[in-house]
Order: C-alpha cells, then structure tokens, then sequence
C-alpha cells in the first residue's frame, strides 16, 4: 500500500504542473466516456422509438418511388 | 520545574530533582556569552549552530584545521543563522516526568493508521478530483450558453436557398424567398449587361460599377426590398428599364442602382455562390 502511494504520489502530485495536467486531461477523458455512455444508455432505453431507429422504413419507400 | 514562562531564560540545572535538567530556548547569543564567560555550563544541546558559534570565537584555530575548509563569508553568514537552531529538547515540561502533574490525552485513537504518505495521496487526490468535476461543470456550462446563443436547426435549414438556373431564361425575373425577404433573380442579355456596364456610374448617387455587384454578368442577384422604406419594386419597370418601388417612386436601373426617386442606396447584394455552372445557392 505505501509502495502504490507513493508511485501515485510521485508520479502525479510532486509537481503542481503535473497535478493539473493531469486534472485536466482527465476532465477532458471524463466527459468523453460520459457523454459516450449516456448516450448509449439513452439510445437503448428509447430503442426503436428514435427518428434513426425507423428512418429506413420511410426513407427506402421513397427512393423506391423514385 | 517551577520557573515562569515568560522572556528568555538563562539554563540552570533545576536543584529540586538534580539528575534532571530542564532547559528553555533562549537565543544562542547567550548560550554564546555564557560558555565563555563562565565555561562550566554543561552542554545544552547537540546543536552544530552552537558549535559554529563558539568557532566564531576562535578564528585563529578555526583556520588552522586543516579538516574543515575556510569559509572568509562566514563572518556574514552568523548572524542570519541565529534563531534556527534545531534542538532536540522541548521547550515544555514532559509529562514523563516524576512526579508531573501535566496530563496530556491518548490522541493514538484518532490518529490515523496508514502511512503519512497514504493521506497525502488522499487528500491531493480528493483536490485533484474535485478540480476534474469543476473544469467538467464550467465547460459544460459555458457549452451550454454557446449553444444557446448559436442559430438552432431549423433557422440554418432556412439560411440557404438553392436556385436551378436553368428554369430562368434569358431577360427574365425571378422571385423567391430567402429567410423572409424576397430575392430577384434576373438573367441579363447581352445588351442589358452593355447598357449596365457602359452606363457612367461615377456620377451616381450611391457610385458602385456593375463589375462589383455581380459574379457572373448575365446573373443578377439582388435582395428585393427598396432601399427607401422596404417596399418591393416591381421589375421591368421605371424609367431606366430595370426596377420601379410604386411606394414613392424610386427608378433603379439594370445593374439594381438608384437613379431618381427618394431612395439612397442600391438594392442589396446578398451573399451568394455558384457551386455548379446551372446551380445558384444564396446565403
């Protein structure tokens, strides 16, 4: 435990700089993943029930009338 | 033992107990003085800075040790150095003592059980992790008053009109609606594009040639709203065979210039583009 603490500690919080690049990078990676996830949970609780779910079954028809 | 608190005060060796001495800080200016003066003070502390000090006092030795290499800014460097002196005792009576009826409380039950670093990493941790939340928070707020402010969907649906110029023939207009207001669209002949041309422009009311109000000579583009108070002209009309406002008569020619009536300006250029030859997009 002391050995992981203090590769954390020297890895990421010596330096203030590192400290906040690191904040920042995760913050960035932090929205990615849940903008992402939310997403996909969204889409799979509205399945079939979105615009992209049943768009081919209006939008073939009207390439076939073409 | 029993000594007050206050001021600096010089070690005596308390009598009552006599094994034990009990020191107080003092600066080592004192300390100084009084192991030469007196000389028989017992060594208070195992402090290097009180070492340094009583060299000071015997430069001469100082400098014939062959161990310890000279130092000429030394003299300087003693006095700033006075006050850190580290020592081991404290300044307090301990509650080890014999007969002590200090009583200090067990704090063993609320210390904490990991190693110092461990709660070090926690807590930079816990900073760096609320940091993370906050630059997340204050993106997604200042995103969302972006957006807010930026044209939403369907008025960007609305923002561009694609025009087939090959529907338009030659020496006619076309009307149609671009976000709200009306567009003339004329193909211009041959003689209209000579007439809009060789005509002196300089002399104008609003000067402009008719180079810079066109892309293409045959294609005229202009924003149909008369330039006075807004009324629509009425094409093909006026006496300069271009455009007539029934309004308050104002005459623009071919090139869409004002030429006599009331209103100051030239009918409205919008932004437009040819992306293919038989293709007009506005906007």
């Amino acid at each position: 435990m002391a050995g992981l603490a203090n590769v954390i500690y020297s890895t990421f919080m010596r330096k203030n700089t590192v400290l906040l690049t690191t904040a920042f990078a995760g913050a960035f990676a932090f929205e990615l993943a849940f903008d992402i996830t939310s997403n996909k949970v969204w889409d799979s609780w509205n399945q079939g029930r979105q615009w992209k779910d049943i768009k081919h079954r209006y939008m073939v028809k009207e390439e076939d009338d073409e | 033992m029993d000594q007050p608190m206050t001021g600096p005060v010089i070690p005596i060796a308390s009598e009552s107990s006599g094994s034990n001495f009990n020191f107080r800080l003092h600066p080592p200016s004192i300390l100084t003085s009084l192991s030469t003066t007196r000389g028989s003070i017992p060594p208070v502390v195992n402090c290097p800075h009180n070492v340094a000090l009583l060299r000071f006092q015997h430069p001469a030795a100082h400098r014939r040790s062959a161990a310890a290499p000279h130092h000429p800014r030394r003299r300087h460097l003693l006095p700033a150095a006075e006050g850190s002196c580290r020592c081991e005792v404290s300044p307090f009576a301990s509650a080890n003592e014999a007969g002590s009826t200090l009583k200090i409380p067990d704090f063993s039950k609320y210390k904490s059980k990991n190693s110092p670093r461990s709660n070090q990493v926690f807590s930079y941790f816990m900073a760096g992790s609320l940091g993370l939340a906050t630059a997340v928070g204050a993106k997604a707020t200042v995103q969302d008053f972006l957006v807010n402010m930026s044209a939403s969907a369907d008025v960007l649906a609305q923002a561009k009109v694609e025009i087939a110029l090959g529907a338009i023939p030659e020496g006619k207009n076309v009307i149609i609606k671009w976000r709200g207001k009306p567009v003339f669209i004329r193909h211009r002949t041959q003689a209209e594009i000579q007439e809009a041309r060789e005509s002196k422009w300089e002399g104008l009311r609003d000067p402009q040639p008719d180079e810079d109000r066109v892309q293409r000579p045959e294609w005229l583009v202009m924003l149909g709203v008369c330039t006075h108070l807004g009324c629509v002209p009425i094409g093909e009309a006026g006496d300069y065979g271009g455009w007539f406002c029934p309004c308050h008569g104002s005459h623009y020619d071919i090139s869409g210039r004002i030429r006599k009536g009331p209103a100051p300006l030239n009918l409205e250029v919008p932004a437009y583009s040819f992306p293919e030859e038989e293709t007009l997009v506005i906007g």
